[in-house]
């Protein structure tokens, strides 16, 4: 097996799919013709080098690189139209590398809705300058005008029909140079395949069996690994008979190092079967019970935290009056379908690592320091996995796999947790408390705002420039610590990620009170805090809107200054045929023996980023208390769509996601561990609940394309919130919603 | 000596008959379709056909699979021929991940065969209500079933 073991062959050439079926889309009318230059992106000033977005081999090959990665969120797709708009070449002739340390740019995670912003505006420079540049040698080979030649697939066309492959072109110059940045894109309205959704280039692969996750890679000689984990976070190994383990069957290698404890067998259910026994048969030593037995809030709320005001603005006239509410939320789990994998292969003391991670850079520093060796004797290679949301285990598996692989040198060796193993040990997502208090003019209007966050660190991620996030570095003999966690500062955020206002407020506050010690190890799960923030904002907003008397709808657009919030709110309402009304506090909406209402939730992701406006219409059963969404509608505009369908998928996947985190997802612990182990334990949204959703897209060709992966979560768990509100007239301030919470609000 | 009949060809694999045959069909006849989700009969993605019946390759011990036949994603359609379901889910474009899909489709497959005439929106949803798909799919994924179940896989 070399180092290349490519599982991506199978999707060349399979742009057979029909046409994708989409959601309506419409153009914005006034959309002007050229677009500013923007400012140089980050990625081509930390990636200079042409040759690490773009290549042309000398026989006619078109190597398209990228240092994102494909989560499932359909970006390779999207970067293919990117390189063949700006390229001229037909989307099926480039071969596109993806994150790999040997290979392409370090674009450092592939997270928080930044891939195309960023990732695909370098490449479309990149590619822009290689086209250039190949059209400039043609055209003074030509003596003709540059303005002159055109391109077909590749080749370039002069007058008299001249002709010029790229191959050609490009062996008469270097394109082993930094990149032009000043290069031109080409012009919105010139486009051809950005802005079309073009079929994802993955999905054949996936329904016919091809070879597409790692887990599907099965090298020669591959043998399997499972690790032995301790019965609780803070557990110890004190004994171990080994010689018993190694004779367990199939068993190859057993590794202990420190608490940390695996094996290496024959075959993936010997390697599973061997770790559960260990587990049983060793003495551990169980450490401090978790939170000390309080619950997460009143840890959240009592233990020492930082405490620092990140935000304020001018204060205007007081109030005539204050509201305030206090929000909380549980921990939440990525909970991927397929739990994480890897595949290590020692060779002479170097390392190859195939992984799913969001961060194939990042990964490769923390492997280093975990291994303690040094980066360039290791290199990560990015293979799909299961979609993550987040931080899951895709990186702590890396480390295991590579601590297996040591015990077996020449030999691959592909971990795959199991559920419950990935329920337990990967980062969750942070509980969080949220507590709003806002002043109140004589007229109902706003007149000052102040959020308070309470939470544990949202970013755990390795890629940091001392000590180790992958979890079994922290359990070796010779253990590497993680490094303290930070929160993310403004104007991004992390646990007060989507805490300012979007709101036209006077007297703003935002104030977090961050936990870096975790006794439940937390970390990114899509959105990091701003899911949570928006939901607490909005339910806020629609208690003030009940408080004022007014209609929800027009409460916001009267505090409303941003077009393009303004733009997607109305256009979601009018999907919706909402009714204007003001939400009655105390007093429900009976419909039979079921409570009915309709809420909005609104939001600029990061405050930055897209622009989403969702409204559900609920039911609630008055006996049990049970939520049911019937239906959600919901508007989207993020700037220039390089693929509206891409767009939609994500935009309504991400309601269904939030649908499910915000109605019954919540993880629970015992003295040692989280123990919502299991799809039981920790149920997720199946189809009987999802409700219909109907989504729109206003596209704005004249505007930067923003990301959208995480637009829709904030705003869909907000429209539930206030559906339930209006449903009720009840507060109810704990995600999830389930049955037993809204069942107490109402008896309250 | 186990002989298996999968995707119309009969092997021997030399394997513990209590072995879950999911390990036996991706690991032992490198089959990628099923896919091991949960491992606990919750999540559905390593559903294949027995004698066309939707089944847990996780849950079933291979040695039962023995007399039986066994089909896999890979058994139901190439890209030549696709079978219905596998062109509708193109069509639609109903994956993200698609670590779930092999199981949406195997379960949708089953139901297809079992009952033709009488598919609407209701029944799809139950019918899928226990395979999970983490990424919000499930509006294409119904979409897609319906596509097929009418005879408009492309
Ligand atoms: S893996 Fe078999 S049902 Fe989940
Ligand atoms: S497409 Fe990712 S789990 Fe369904």
């Amino acid at each position: 097996m070399g180092a290349e073991m490519p599982s991506r062959r199978a999707f060349l050439g399979a742009f057979a799919a029909g046409t994708a079926g989409l959601a309506i889309g419409f153009r914005w009318q006034e959309a002007a013709g050229q677009a500013a230059p923007a400012p140089v992106t980050p990625m081509l000033r930390s990636n200079p080098r042409l040759d690490s977005w773009v290549r042309i081999t000398p026989d006619g090959r078109i190597v398209v690189l990228t240092g994102r990665v494909e989560l499932g969120q359909g970006v390779l797709t999207a970067m293919r139209q990117i390189a063949a708009e700006e390229l001229d070449v037909a989307p099926e002739r480039i071969e596109l590398i993806s994150g790999d340390t040997a290979q392409t740019a370090n674009e450092g995670v592939t997270a928080g809705s930044q891939s195309i912003r960023f990732g695909g505006e370098a490449l479309g420079v990149a590619c822009a300058d290689a086209r250039a540049t190949l059209l400039g040698v043609a055209a003074t080979q030509w003596s003709m005008e540059r303005a002159a030649l055109g391109v077909r697939d590749g080749v370039i066309e002069g007058l008299g029909g001249r002709r010029m492959t790229y191959a050609e072109a490009a062996s008469h110059v270097s394109l082993v140079r930094p990149v032009d940045t000043t290069a031109r894109r080409k012009p919105p309205m010139a486009a051809t395949l950005i802005g079309t959704s073009m079929p994802r280039t993955d999905i054949p692969a996936k329904v016919f069996g091809r070879q597409v996750f790692i887990h599907d890679m099965r090298p020669e000689g591959l043998l399997f690994g499972a690790v032995a984990r301790p019965p609780g976070y803070a557990a110890k190994l004190v004994s171990l008979d080994m010689d018993w383990a190694r004779g367990l069957p199939g068993v190859v290698a057993v590794v202990r190092d420190g608490s940390f404890l695996g094996v290496v067998a024959r075959r993936e259910e010997q390697a599973n079967d061997a770790a559960r026994k260990i587990v049983a048969a060793a003495r551990w030593q169980d450490g401090a019970a978790l939170f000390g037995g309080k619950t997460a809030f009143d840890h959240l709320l009592t233990a020492p935290a930082e405490t620092r005001t990140i935000h304020t603005t001018e204060a205007g006239p007081a109030g005539a009056r204050s509201h305030r509410a206090e929000y909380r939320r549980g921990f939440q789990a990525h909970a991927s379908i397929g739990a994480s994998c890897a595949l290590a292969r020692w060779d002479d003391g170097r390392l190859t690592v195939w992984s799913h991670t969001q961060g194939p850079f990042p990964l490769r520093g923390d492997l280093a320091r975990g291994l303690r060796m040094q980066p360039d004797a290791i290199r990560v290679i990015h293979a799909q996995g299961s979609g993550c949301y987040g931080h899951n285990g895709a990186d702590d598996v890396a480390l295991d796999a590579a601590l297996l692989a040591r015990a077996v040198p020449g030999k691959p060796v592909r971990v795959h947790w199991t559920h419950e193993e990935e329920m337990v040990w990967e980062p969750w997502g942070s509980a969080m408390v949220v507590r709003l208090e806002a002043g109140l003019g004589a007229d109902g209007g706003l007149a000052s705002w102040a959020h308070d966050v309470w939470s544990f660190p949202h970013s755990t991620r390795p890629g940091g420039s001392s000590g180790c996030n992958l979890r079994s570095a922290w359990y070796l003999e010779n253990p590497v610590p993680p490094p303290r966690a930070t929160d993310g500062a403004l104007p991004n955020g992390a646990a007060a990620r989507n805490a300012v206002p979007i709101y036209a407020v006077p007297g703003q506050k935002v104030t977090t009170h961050f936990h870096a010690e975790m006794p439940v190890r937390t970390s990114a799960l899509r959105t990091l805090g701003g899911y949570f923030n928006v939901v607490a904002a909005e339910m806020f907003m629609d208690e003030c809107a009940a408080l004022a008397g007014q209609d929800p709808v027009a409460y916001r657009l009267r505090h409303l200054r941003d077009p393009r919030l303004v733009a997607v709110l109305q256009r979601a309402v009018a999907l919706s045929g909402w009714q204007p009304r003001p939400v009655t506090l105390g007093r429900g909406r009976a419909q039979g023996t079921e409570l009915v209402g309709t809420g909005v939730g609104l939001s600029k992701y990061k405050n930055s980023d897209s622009h989403v406006a969702v409204v559900a219409r609920v039911a609630v059963d008055v006996g049990s208390g049970a939520v049911r969404v019937q239906r959600m509608w919901a508007a989207t505009e993020a700037g220039r769509a390089v693929n509206p369908d891409g767009i939609a998928n994500q935009i309504e996947g991400g309601m269904v996601q939030s649908a499910s985190w915000t109605l019954m997802e919540e993880g629970r612990w015992d003295g040692r561990r989280m123990t919502s182990e299991d799809y039981h334990a920790y149920p997720i949204i199946g189809f009987g609940q999802v409700p219909a959703i109907e989504s729109v897209l206003i596209d704005r060709p004249d505007l930067p394309a923003l990301g959208v992966g995480e637009g829709s979560q904030g705003p869909t768990g907000a429209a539930i919130a206030n559906a339930i509100l209006d449903a009720t007239g009840r507060h109810v301030p704990e995600v999830p919603f389930t049955p037993e919470r809204v069942l107490a609000a109402l008896r309250a | 000596m186990l002989r298996l009949s999968v995707n119309g060809r009969t092997t021997e694999v030399e394997v513990d008959p209590a072995t879950p045959l999911i390990f036996v069909l991706r690991n032992d006849l490198e089959l990628n379709g099923p896919k091991l989700g949960c491992g606990r009969a919750q999540c559905g993605a390593c559903t294949v056909l027995v004698d066309g019946r939707a089944v847990r390759s996780c849950q079933m011990r291979a040695g039962d699979a023995v007399g039986h036949v066994v089909t896999t994603l890979e058994g139901l359609g190439t890209p030549e021929r696709p079978h219905p379901l596998q062109a509708a889910f193109i069509a639609e474009q109903a994956a993200q991940c698609g670590y779930c899909t092999n199981g949406m489709i195997m379960q949708a497959a089953a139901l297809l065969q079992e009952r033709p005439a009488s598919l609407d929106e209701a029944t799809v949803k139950e019918v899928l209500d226990h395979n999970l798909c983490r990424c919000g799919t499930q509006p294409r994924v119904v979409r897609a079933v319906l596509r097929a179940a009418n005879g408009r896989g492309a």
